[in-house]
């Protein structure tokens, strides 16, 4: 009814007493490139993960096309087309490349267990069918020459690939990026970019994006949101974002303790990770 | 050059090395063959480690086949030769680009010839092979829990026995004293039993797993600890109001099946068996054909959407799920289906022993099983095998068949050093260190090869044909991973 991918209303989230996401409200437009920014501890991440059901919100509404997905399993939201990279990389180390985007192929290979066990044809149609889909991400990602290497042998920028082809692999209709472009150098992070437009045409998604690095977030998104200390201090187009001055404070860190000794540019210089808010360093997932 | 005059010398070791082993045999026929028999383990142990060619390595594995099988032919106790044959299965299995006819012809060869003809030869060899079997199929079936999906199942045994119980209760005349009936039933129910005890403990697994397997790692352990104890102290109670199990004395005679069409069968291609082998050849066989089953669904489900949920279970929990792998359900399968292997074991074990006691089914056997898929590598289906198959001769073979050599010299009078071995005291008879000996062999597994003996090796999809005319790339791609 809504008519939005992502409807987030008053959503809260704490730990303990710290309030990692705190009354958002926003939501994003199917087929947009959507960011959101923020110091480092701002609870992006953890944002990231009340969409995907892997922690459960303490108050608020969470809309998916239009459908409630509070309290369902990671599992659950991941069948309804959610697909998500991680900050820290999350693929399945003992697992070849093309396994790990077979894993993703998970919903859609439709084998009974009776039928896995004897390994009937049926099972094997349902497998290569898989196979050849996952072989097509692999190329699209531009990693199909390592389909046979273990993932952890990959360097850092294939893992990244990986992580994006493994999440296509569930045919999403909603993509949420946690900082695909940490650690890539300048020229990657570029092809990223382009890959990432390319992407929500070829296959009609709609992206979420988490990104430190301010070149890429003003160039590329439809819209931005500024997360700080778990609240929204802004929302808007890029140029608008670009001049807002509450967020030129918080990544400047005037308004909080830390981060006196950063770049003096505006946000869409700074260089990433500038420190600010409470200092600490979102590494943590449930 | 050098490196080709190297290999040269190599294969010519290993040719003089056979030979020798030949010869030894011949000349030692009548005095121990021991001897031939630790040389040709010398011969196997470089077959399988140095880097020779293809041909010298199946030719060297076919002339010790014959070596090892001979040798039960001669008055050496046919243990070594045994091992031996072990040995070259797994050097066989581990030997990636020997053509699969060579693979199934000196496998089928050792299988289907030699251990049956060391059989007839000393049937404590059958009883150690089906033995062997018994929990090589078992360590599968865990090695599906533990190894490929990660679950710390610690009472494993419990499937084990409801399986052997389920047999042992109506395929003896046990059941008379709870229902009415005709008991014994048929033994050839035995098979429908198996079929039975698959559901039986599959169910089992779910209706348990359900509340356990939302547990982690840690908790998971203790509580399936529990589990197998709790089935045993059940087994042990069970006799009274109402006697289902009969209790601490067990149960027997439990029926086998009717073996007729099997000795008429044999006797039809010159095997004539007698009363003493015939039981155990049907179920060495019976086990083979069980093991290759195991074998082949393993397999197959490691190739499936659910051999790799587990492993994406095993490796990252959150992760797997955010590719939409329902967590329990998963876990459950895992669980359900090691314990429906453990199961069908249970049914063959009873009517192979013609027996069922609660003593069976200790913790101690639980850990001997998870010894066995640690020690031949988690989550690898040959290092099950083997892991199995070096546990087993170590505690039904080796300290016992030492123990005996001691009691021997004991008897015999025989004096070390001045010490009169008679005055040993029995508490070092060394059967009594089988736990002893088994942790030192983890501790030191631990220490010296963490991965277990032939570690799980990750299948390099497409390439795996390709791989064949390069061996050195394969050896280094496959063997050196994890
Ligand atoms: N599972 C958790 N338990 C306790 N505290 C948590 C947990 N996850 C996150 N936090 C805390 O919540 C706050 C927000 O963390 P989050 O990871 O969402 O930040 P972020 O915006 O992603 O930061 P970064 O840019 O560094 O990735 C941090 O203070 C963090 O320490
Ligand atoms: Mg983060």
């Amino acid at each position: 009814m809504s008519g939005y991918a992502v409807e987030v209303k008053n959503l809260t989230k704490r730990f303990g007493g710290l309030i990692a996401v705190n009354e958002v409200s926003m939501s994003v437009k199917p087929g947009e490139i959507f960011s959101v920014i923020g110091p480092n501890g701002a609870g992006k991440t953890t944002f990231f993960n009340l969409l995907t059901g892997i922690n459960k919100p303490d108050s608020g509404n969470l809309l998916l096309d239009g459908r409630d997905v509070v309290g369902l399993a990671p599992e659950q939201v991941a069948a309804r087309g959610v697909g998500r990279t991680f900050q820290n990389i999350r693929l399945f180390g003992a697992m070849t490349v093309l396994e790990n985007v077979l894993v993703g192929r998970y919903v859609h290979i439709r084998t009974p267990y009776p039928s896995a066990l004897a390994r009937t044809p049926g099972c094997r149609r349902e497998e290569k069918k898989a196979a050849e889909r996952s072989l097509e991400l692999l190329d699209y990602m531009g990693i199909a020459s390592r389909a046979g290497e273990l993932a952890r042998n990959l360097s850092y920028g294939e893992q990244r690939r990986l992580e994006i082809a493994r999440a296509l692999a569930l045919d999403p209709r909603l993509l949420l990026l946690d900082e695909p472009a940490a650690g890539m150098n300048p020229q990657e992070t570029e092809e990223l970019k382009k890959l990432i437009r390319a992407l929500r045409t070829d296959m009609d998604l709609t992206v979420v994006l988490i990104e430190h690095d301010m070149s890429m977030v003003m160039s590329i998104s439809d819209r931005i949101v500024v997360l700080q200390f778990g609240s929204v201090i802004a929302e808007g187009l890029p140029a608008e974002i670009r001049a807002n001055t509450k967020v030129i404070e918080a990544y400047l860190g005037s308004g909080a303790a830390a981060g006196g000794g950063a770049a003096s540019s505006d946000p869409a210089t700074t260089e990433s990770r500038a420190a600010a808010g409470n200092g600490a360093t979102g590494e943590h997932h449930a | 050059m050098t490196g080709s005059l190297k290999k040269m010398k190599t294969e010519t070791a290993l040719i003089a090395v056979c030979a020798a082993d030949l010869v030894a045999f011949a000349a030692l026929k009548v005095s121990p063959g021991f001897f031939a028999g630790i040389i040709g383990i010398l011969a196997l142990v470089m077959t399988g480690y140095l880097p020779v060619k293809l041909q010298a390595k199946l030719g060297s594995l076919a002339v010790l086949t014959l070596v090892f099988t001979l040798g039960f032919a001669s008055k050496a106790s046919g243990d070594i030769f045994f091992i031996g044959l072990i040995g070259i299965l797994v050097v066989l299995i581990r030997t990636d680009r020997a053509p699969v006819w060579t693979k199934v012809l000196i496998g089928a060869a050792i299988l289907l010839a030699s251990i049956p003809f060391a059989g007839f030869k000393d049937t404590f060899l059958f009883e150690l092979a089906i033995q062997i079997g018994i929990f090589a199929a078992m360590a599968m079936g865990l090695n599906v829990v533990v190894g490929m999906a990660g679950l710390l199942d610690m009472g494993y045994t419990a499937f084990f026995a409801i399986g052997a119980y389920t047999w042992g209760i109506f395929g003896s005349p046990q059941a008379h004293s709870f229902m009415a009936g005709h008991f014994p039933l048929n033994g050839n129910l035995m098979f429908l039993f198996m079929g039975l005890a698959v559901l039986a403990t599959a169910l089992t697994g779910i209706i348990i797993g359900l509340p356990a397997l939302r547990l982690r790692g840690d908790y998971l352990a203790i509580v399936t600890l529990g589990l197998g104890e709790v089935i045993r102290v059940l087994a042990n109670n069970m006799d009274h109001p109402v006697n289902i199990t009969n209790g601490p004395q067990g149960i027997t005679p439990v029926s086998r099946p009717d073996i007729g069409w099997f000795r008429s069968a044999l006797s039809a291609i010159g095997v004539p068996l007698d009363a003493r082998t015939d039981y155990q050849l049907f179920f060495y066989f019976l086990v083979l054909l069980v093991i290759g089953i195991v074998i082949v669904v393993n397999i197959n489900l490691g190739k499936s959407k659910f051999g790799r949920a587990w492993v994406a279970i095993r490796e990252d929990e959150i992760a797997a799920r955010s590719m939409g792998i329902p967590m329990i359900k998963t876990k459950l399968y895992a669980f359900a289906t090691g314990a429906a292997f453990s199961g069908a074991m249970g049914v063959i074990f009873a009517a192979q022993r013609t027996f069922v006691s609660p003593e069976t089914f200790t913790m101690l056997q639980s850990t001997t099983i998870l010894g066995m898929v640690v020690l031949g590598g988690m989550g690898s289906i040959e290092g099950a095998i083997l892991g199995a198959a070096s546990l087993t001769i170590l505690n039904i073979d080796l300290l016992k068949g030492f123990s005996e050599y001691l009691n021997e010299l004991k008897q015999g009078g025989t004096v070390i050093f001045g010490y009169h071995l008679s005055s040993l005291p029995s508490q070092l008879d060394p059967a009594k260190y089988e736990r002893l000996v088994f942790g030192l062999v983890i501790i030191f597994m631990m220490i010296f090869r963490p991965t277990g003996l032939l570690p799980e090796r990750r299948r390099k999809a497409e390439e795996a044909e390709d791989d064949d005319d390069i061996p050195e790339i394969t050896e280094t791609g496959k063997g050196g991973q994890s």
